[in-house]
C-alpha cells in the first residue's frame, strides 16, 4: 500500500509539474477511488509540488506559460478533490475566496494571471474579473460570492487612484469590516497600500500569497 | 503625413480578421508561436555575454520576428479579431518606414535619425522621469531639473497624484482636467528653464482615450512634440488605442508608441523575449504606423529592465532591428536605484551604454526607482545619462561589454533591494534647483570611477 501511493504520489506529482490536467485528473481519480484522503492529495502532492513551481518561476527555471499550464491542472485536481470531500460531509479545503481584478482604467493582464495562478495553486478560490474593474464591480462580487479577501492589481501609476476609490466605495456602503482588502502591482509600493488603508501589500506573486494566507489566520 | 489610406486599411483589419478567443491568442499565437520560431531560427543565448558579439544571431532574431509577427497578428480586445499583415506585407511597409524625423521648434529643435550597430553618432536623451507620479507643489521644479541640462534633448511629464486636489479619474472630467494640466505645467517648466521650444512626449495623464483627444490640440500638446499610446502586453489593442492613433493622425503629429513585453511572460525566457521585443517594435510601424518604435520590457517581480536577463535580450533585439531596418527605436531606463543611490548611476551606465552600442536612436529616462515611487527622481541622474551616451558612441560592442559587465556587477545584488533612494526635494535645492553636495559626490565618484574602466567624457 506504502509502495501505491508513493507511486501516485509521484507520479500525479509528474503530472502536476508538466501541466497534463487530463492525466492528473486521472490520477487524482485513482488515487481517491484507492483510499488516499483528499486532504493528503493536497498536504502531500499538491502543496509541495506547487511550491516548487512557484519557486522555480521565480528563479526564471520555468515561464508563464509553463506555470499557467502547471496551475490548470492543480485547479483540475482541487475540484475533484474538493467534490470528493463535500461529497464526504466534510468542510471545504479551499483556504478562502478572493476576489481578484485590475482596477479601473487598468488594461493589463499578465502580472494578475501569475498571481490568480499562484493563489489558486495554492487553495485558494480565485474569481478573477479581469481588467479595467469598476469599485461597484468589486463590490457586487464580494458579496455575490461570500469573498474573503479582495485583491485589487494596478500597474500603472495613472490607475492608482481607483484602488483608493475602490477601497473608499467599500467603506461608503459599510462593507469595509467584511472584506479584507489588499493592493498589488508594478505601481503599488507599500507606502501607498499604507496611504489608502489597505489590510495588505506584496511587493510581488509569491508574496502575495503568503499575505493571503496570513490574512486568513486572522 | 496624415496616412489616412493605410489607417483605414488597420481599421478595416480590426473589423474583419480572424475572430479568436483572447485565451487562444496568447497560448496558440503568441506562446506557441515564439517556441517555433526560436527553435526554427535557431535563437540560442550566451548567457555569460550581455552584449551580443553575434551578427548572424541578431539576423537570426529580426528574420524569426518577422516570421512570428505574419502568422500571430495583434489582437484587438474590443472586436475580437486578429489584424494581420503577412510577411510580404510586413516587409513593404518597413521599406517606406522614416529613418529621421525633426522634432521641436527653433533653436530647441532636434533630429532623430535611425542608427546602427556602434553607430558613432550620438543618440537622443528624453531626459524625464517618464510619467513617475509627482506632487502639483514639486512638478515645474523637477521638470525644470531635467530640461536646464544641455545633454537633454526632449522630454516627458512626470504624472500629477491628484488634481486641484482631487483623485484622478479614467474616463471622467478629472482626467481631462490632469491631462491638459500637465501639458500646461509641462510648458510653463520649458519656459522657465529657457527652451520653450523644446519637443515632449505626451499625454503621458491619459489613461483613456479622452485626455489624448482633449489635451493633443490647439493650446496643448504641438504637432513638434511627440504624441504618444502604448499598446497591451502582448501584442494587443483596443479601440481606445486607435482612436488615439487616429487622432494623433489626424494631427499630423509625431507617432511616438510604445511596446513593453514581460520577460518570464508569454515570450518565456531570453531567446523568445528577444523576438518578442523585435516583433512588437515592428508591429508598432507597421499595426500602428509609429514614426519611432518604443519599448520598456519588465522584469516581473522588479519592475526594472536592468536586471542581466532583460539588458541581454533587449540588446539583441535592438542589434536585429538596427541592422535589417532603419526604424528608429528607443528604450527606456527603469532602474531599480533611485536618487541619492549609487545603484542607479551603475545601472544607467549599464544600460545606456549596451543600448547605444546596440543601435538605439533614443534613450527615454531614467525612470528611477522603478517609476512607482512619488518624487524618486531628479535631472542629474539624466545629465549621466547624456554623458554616458556620448561616451559610449566612441567604443565598440566589445569594449562595451567589458564595462557593461563591470557595472552590472556593481548593482546586481542591489536589484531585489530595491533602494529606491529620496525625493527629488531631498538630493536637489529647491531655490538654485541644483543637486545637493551629497548626490553631486556620488555623482562625481561614478564618473570618475566609470571614466577608469574606459569611457571618455571628454
Amino acid at each position: 500500500m506504502a509502495n501505491k501511493n508513493e507511486k501516485v504520489i509521484s507520479d500525479l506529482g509528474d503530472a502536476l509539474k508538466n501541466g497534463l490536467s487530463d492525466e492528473a485528473k486521472a490520477l487524482t481519480e485513482a488515487a481517491l477511488e484507492g483510499g488516499m484522503e483528499p486532504l493528503a492529495i493536497i498536504e502531500e502532492i499538491l502543496v509541495p509540488t506547487l511550491t516548487e513551481i512557484g519557486r522555480r518561476f521565480q528563479e526564471f527555471e520555468i515561464f508563464l506559460p509553463e506555470l499557467m499550464m502547471a496551475g490548470e491542472a492543480a485547479e483540475a485536481i482541487t475540484a475533484i478533490v474538493e467534490k470528493a470531500t463535500l461529497d464526504a460531509g466534510q468542510p471545504s479545503l479551499s483556504k478562502g475566496t478572493i476576489i481578484l481584478g485590475q482596477v479601473e482604467g487598468d488594461m493589463h493582464d499578465i502580472g494578475r494571471n501569475i498571481v490568480g495562478m499562484l493563489l489558486k495553486s495554492h487553495g485558494f478560490t480565485v474569481v478573477d474579473l479581469g481588467r479595467d474593474v469598476r469599485a461597484s464591480a468589486f463590490l457586487d462580487a464580494a458579496e455575490k460570492e461570500n469573498a474573503d479577501i479582495v485583491a485589487l492589481s494596478a500597474l500603472m501609476t495613472t490607475t492608482l487612484p481607483a484602488q483608493k476609490r475602490t477601497i473608499n466605495l467599500f467603506s461608503e456602503v459599510r462593507k469595509r469590516e467584511e472584506y479584507f482588502i489588499v493592493v498589488g502591482g508594478g505601481a503599488v509600493s507599500e507606502e501607498w497600500s499604507k496611504e489608502v488603508g489597505s489590510d495588505g501589500y506584496s511587493a510581488d506573486a509569491a508574496g502575495a500569497v503568503e499575505l493571503c494566507k496570513t490574512l486568513m489566520k486572522k | 503625413m496624415r496616412h489616412t489610406t493605410r489607417l483605414l486599411d488597420i481599421i478595416e483589419r480590426s473589423l474583419s480578421g480572424p475572430l479568436m478567443e483572447e485565451e487562444d491568442f496568447n497560448d496558440q499565437h503568441v506562446t506557441q508561436g515564439l517556441s517555433r520560431v526560436v527553435k526554427k531560427y535557431d535563437i540560442q543565448i550566451n548567457q555569460d555575454q550581455i552584449i551580443n558579439q553575434d551578427d548572424a544571431l541578431a539576423d537570426r532574431v529580426w528574420e524569426a520576428a518577422v516570421d512570428f509577427l505574419a502568422e500571430c497578428g495583434v489582437y484587438c480586445q474590443t472586436t475580437n479579431r486578429v489584424i494581420k499583415f503577412s510577411v510580404q506585407e510586413i516587409k513593404d511597409i518597413l521599406k517606406y518606414a522614416p529613418d529621421r524625423v525633426r522634432v521641436g521648434a527653433g533653436t530647441d529643435a532636434v533630429e532623430e535619425y535611425a542608427r546602427n550597430v556602434e553607430d558613432s553618432r550620438r543618440p537622443l536623451l528624453m531626459g524625464s522621469s517618464i510619467g513617475t507620479p509627482i506632487e502639483d507643489e514639486f512638478f515645474v521644479p523637477s521638470m525644470i531639473s531635467y530640461i536646464q541640462e544641455p545633454e537633454v534633448d526632449v522630454t516627458m511629464a512626470p504624472t500629477l497624484t491628484n488634481i486641484y486636489g482631487y483623485d484622478i479619474r479614467t474616463r471622467s472630467p478629472l482626467e481631462i482636467l490632469s491631462s491638459w494640466r500637465e501639458v500646461e505645467l509641462t510648458l510653463e517648466s520649458m519656459r522657465r528653464a529657457g527652451r520653450p521650444g523644446m519637443a515632449f512626449t505626451g499625454v503621458g495623464s491619459s489613461i483613456s482615450d479622452i485626455g489624448q483627444l482633449s489635451a493633443d490640440g490647439p493650446g496643448g500638446l504641438r504637432q513638434t512634440d511627440l504624441h504618444t499610446f502604448g499598446i497591451i502586453s502582448e501584442l494587443k489593442t483596443n479601440f481606445e488605442i486607435l482612436n488615439k492613433l487616429t487622432h494623433i493622425l489626424m494631427r499630423d503629429g509625431v507617432v511616438d508608441p510604445y511596446a513593453n513585453p514581460i520577460y518570464g511572460g508569454l515570450g518565456g525566457g531570453m531567446d523568445g523575449q528577444a523576438v518578442l521585443i523585435t516583433a512588437a517594435m515592428i508591429a508598432l510601424n507597421v499595426f500602428f504606423m509609429a514614426t519611432c518604435v518604443g519599448t520598456s520590457p519588465t522584469h516581473p517581480f522588479n519592475f526594472n529592465d536592468t536586471g542581466k536577463e532583460l539588458l541581454i535580450s533587449s540588446g539583441l533585439s535592438f542589434q536585429a532591428l538596427a541592422r535589417n531596418s532603419h526604424l528608429m527605436t528607443n528604450l527606456t531606463n527603469t532602474p531599480v536605484g533611485g536618487p541619492g543611490t549609487k545603484t542607479l548611476l551603475y545601472e544607467c551606465v549599464a544600460l545606456t551604454v549596451m543600448m547605444t552600442v546596440s543601435g538605439g536612436s533614443r534613450i527615454l529616462g531614467p525612470r528611477s526607482a522603478t517609476g512607482s515611487i512619488t518624487g524618486h527622481f531628479s535631472g542629474l541622474e539624466a545629465r549621466f545619462t547624456g554623458e554616458l551616451l556620448s561616451a559610449a558612441s566612441k567604443i565598440s560592442r566589445s569594449q562595451a561589454e567589458e564595462i557593461v559587465q563591470k557595472a552590472y556587477k556593481k548593482y546586481e545584488n542591489d536589484l531585489t533591494q530595491k533602494p529606491y533612494g529620496k525625493h527629488f526635494k531631498d538630493v536637489y535645492d529647491l531655490k538654485t534647483i541644483q543637486p545637493t553636495a551629497e548626490w553631486q559626490g556620488m555623482y562625481d565618484d561614478v564618473k570618475n570611477e566609470v571614466a577608469k574602466w574606459g569611457l571618455s567624457f571628454d
